[in-house]
């Protein structure tokens, strides 16, 4: 595999000024990103899954010479991002902050034109590829309009029309369809696919596990600030193998969760609530099919109502629970208990 | 890792690549401020009423008589024009001054500037699109609110030397960009652009003797005031259009000073402006806001 980005114990460190009432202010350091080392190929599209303030964005942001690490090294298109930052800045199309980033009073074409403009691109190429572009992402009806007019979605598209202009080799993209429709992000995710097959490598962030796995040659699943895993989505999930995981969903009691922990064998419990009040509980073990009576037992004993059970087949997501104990998607209120050996989580 | 040689701008990109940019860059800040006409009119209009006051407090304190007192202050019994030159030439003044401070904070809160950072183009010729900008904004408001102005206090703008003044007015636009980069890097690092220049346009306005001769202030002050380049450039103006001597006393000095401070402030002003943006990146990134 010839590596189109290399990234060598990238370490990034924050200080900020912290403001409580009535202290002195304080000095604080946030650590967004611990040594960070990986390789990109240039066929791939590699995924960078993790949970908000996990680091994608300042990992991106050092890639793409918005920031300058702490120490390490990173190696975009051949060009160091220390010291080559207009061929690395040349090298990428980029999409950052989602719908941000484009000029309000500005119509979609004459943002895409500006841009082009900032990367060099011709005035003649960038004029037919904005056409083609709209053509590619359906932006046409609203491309003439200022930008002050679109829904989010609109802008986002825009935003990565954007990311297009200069038909880089390499195209990072910080969450792409956050604030996209179903049907739109699919889309959004069958044109990556194709300009992938085109030729272009892709970096793309997401805290959405189905999205990487769905999407990504190469996923590194991070958390604060380092890489937990990395692999292929099936060698991620095989790795888990040996540990089985359960999916629960229904009512559980305190009791009947503590219950469940109590048992040995069981690694790691990760629950969050779905609505309508139920539940879902997922219940890693060690010894495989086993001791699934005794989950059942330990849970109906102790008042749970189960709805669904479903000895699943593990997903990226299994992997975080599995080595960390939480869940990816931190916006649903969430349980966290631990148990055994610490298996590589804080 | 050999290099993998496709993509726009790889290469040193071309003269005409890096004028692309600057009129690129020059043609979306016209389109963008021709969106906002409103605060274009403002802009013309203000310096005449800013000019209105002292005028009408001249006519009110000295009465018919306000000319002479002004005359042995100034050399000049023409304190209307006085005045409306000092608020023209303000006006100019701070849209140069500010503008570049403006246009950061904007860009830092639409999130374009982390754009504008993420693409190859070189930042001088970014700023140089937007240094035109402001040039063609100032001067044009500089000649309407100056004609606006001579029509409404009735005085005739020819009696000095106009064309003199206007090449002052564009050889002061020199250390003014100077200036302003300073300024920019400034708001750069705080990310605070309002307040700041609140209190800066008092500041500036009265370093600068918009209604009155610096030869008023004490010694200290008086000094401070005469190299800062905005008041040596609307002191030299009222000299040429009024046919006072200058505060330097002879014009060769007032236009090497002038000289100097256009060779240096944008030196000085586009080193730090760079600098900044390289410190800002190494902590906390330039599009945080
Ligand atoms: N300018 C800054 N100053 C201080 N801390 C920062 C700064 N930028 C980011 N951080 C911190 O660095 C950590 C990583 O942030 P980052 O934006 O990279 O996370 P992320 O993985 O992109 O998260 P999200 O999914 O929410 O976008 C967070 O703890 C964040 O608070
Ligand atoms: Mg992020």
């Amino acid at each position: 595999m010839s590596s189109i980005i290399k990234v060598e114990k990238l370490s990034k460190t924050f200080e900020s000024k912290e403001r409580k009432k009535g202290q002195r202010r304080k000095l604080k350091t946030v650590q967004a990103l611990k040594d960070v080392s990986f390789e990109i190929g240039e066929n791939e599209i590699f995924g960078l899954l993790g949970p908000n303030g996990a680091g994608k964005t300042t990992l991106i942001k050092c890639l793409t010479t918005l920031l300058l690490p702490s120490s390490g090294k990173a190696w975009v298109n051949g060009y160091s991002v220390l010291d080559e930052e207009d061929s690395v800045r040349a090298s990428i199309g980029c999409m950052l902050m989602g719908d941000r980033g484009l000029y309000w009073k500005l119509t979609g074409r004459e943002n895409l034109d500006y841009f082009g403009a900032l990367y060099h691109v011709p005035k003649a190429v960038r004029r037919d590829r904005i056409d083609k572009l709209a053509d590619l992402l359906h932006v046409k009806d609203f491309i003439d309009r200022t930008v002050e007019t679109y829904s989010s979605g609109q802008k986002m598209l825009v935003a990565f029309a954007k990311s297009l202009i200069n038909d880089a080799p390499i195209l990072i993209l910080d969450e792409p369809t956050v604030t996209l429709d179903v049907p739109t992000a699919r889309e959004l995710r069958t044109i990556v696919k194709e300009l992938n097959e085109s030729g272009k490598a892709i970096l793309y962030t997401t805290h959405l596990m189905h999205e990487a796995e769905e999407l990504c040659n190469r996923v590194a699943i991070m958390d604060h600030g380092e890489i937990i895993a990395l692999g292929t989505p099936s060698e991620l999930k095989t790795s888990l193998a040996l540990d089985d995981t359960l999916d629960l969903e229904g009512v559980f009691p305190a009791k009947a969760v503590e219950a469940v922990r109590a048992l040995g064998g069981v690694t790691r419990i990760a629950m969050k609530s779905t609505n309508g009040g139920r539940t879902s509980l997922s219940i890693i073990s060690r010894s495989g099919g086993t001791i699934l009576p005794q989950i059942i037992e330990a849970l109906m004993h102790n008042g749970a109502t189960i709805e669904q059970l479903r000895p699943k087949t593990a997903t990226l997501e299994d992997v975080f629970i599995a080595k960390t104990g939480r869940t990816l998607d931190v916006d649903t209120r969430q349980i966290v208990v631990q148990r055994g050996e610490p298996g590589g989580g804080p | 890792m050999e290099g993998h040689s496709h993509g726009f701008g790889l290469a040193s990109p071309s003269w005409r690549a890096n004028l692309d940019v600057v009129v690129t860059v020059l043609i979306v800040r016209l389109k963008v401020i021709s969106r906002y006409k409103g605060s274009l009119v403002m802009e013309m209009f203000l310096p005449v009423v800013f000019a209105a006051m002292p005028i009408l407090l001249g006519v009110a304190v000295g009465g018919a008589n306000a000319g002479q007192y002004f005359q042995a202050n100034t050399g000049t019994s023409n304190f209307k024009l006085y005045m409306l030159i000092g608020a023209c030439t303000f006006s100019v003044v701070s849209i140069m001054l500010w503008l570049v401070g403006y246009w950061i904070r904007r860009e830092q809160e639409t999130g374009t500037l982390e754009s504008i950072y993420l693409a190859p183009a070189r930042q001088v010729y970014v700023l140089t699109g937007v240094t035109i900008y402001s040039l063609l904004r100032a001067l044009l408001a500089f000649v309407v609110s100056l004609v606006i102005g001579s029509l409404v206090f009735g005085v005739n703008l020819l009696e000095g030397n106009v064309l003199g003044a206007i090449g002052i007015l564009m050889l002061g636009m020199l250390p003014l960009w100077g200036l302003s980069m300073l300024f920019g890097a400034f708001i750069m690092r705080v990310k605070e652009a309002n307040s700041v220049i609140n209190v800066m346009t008092w500041v500036v306005s009265f370093l600068m003797g918009v209604f009155f001769p610096i030869t008023m202030f004490p010694p200290l002050l008086r000094w401070a005031a005469a190299i800062f380049p905005p008041t040596v450039m609307n002191d030299a103006m009222r000299a040429s259009m009024l046919n006072l001597s200058t505060f330097f006393g002879s014009w060769y000095i007032s236009l090497a000073v002038m000289f100097a401070a256009a060779l240096t402030v944008p030196l000085v002003g586009y080193g730090v402006f760079t600098f900044t943006g390289r410190s800002v990146r190494r902590k906390e990134g330039v599009g945080q806001y």
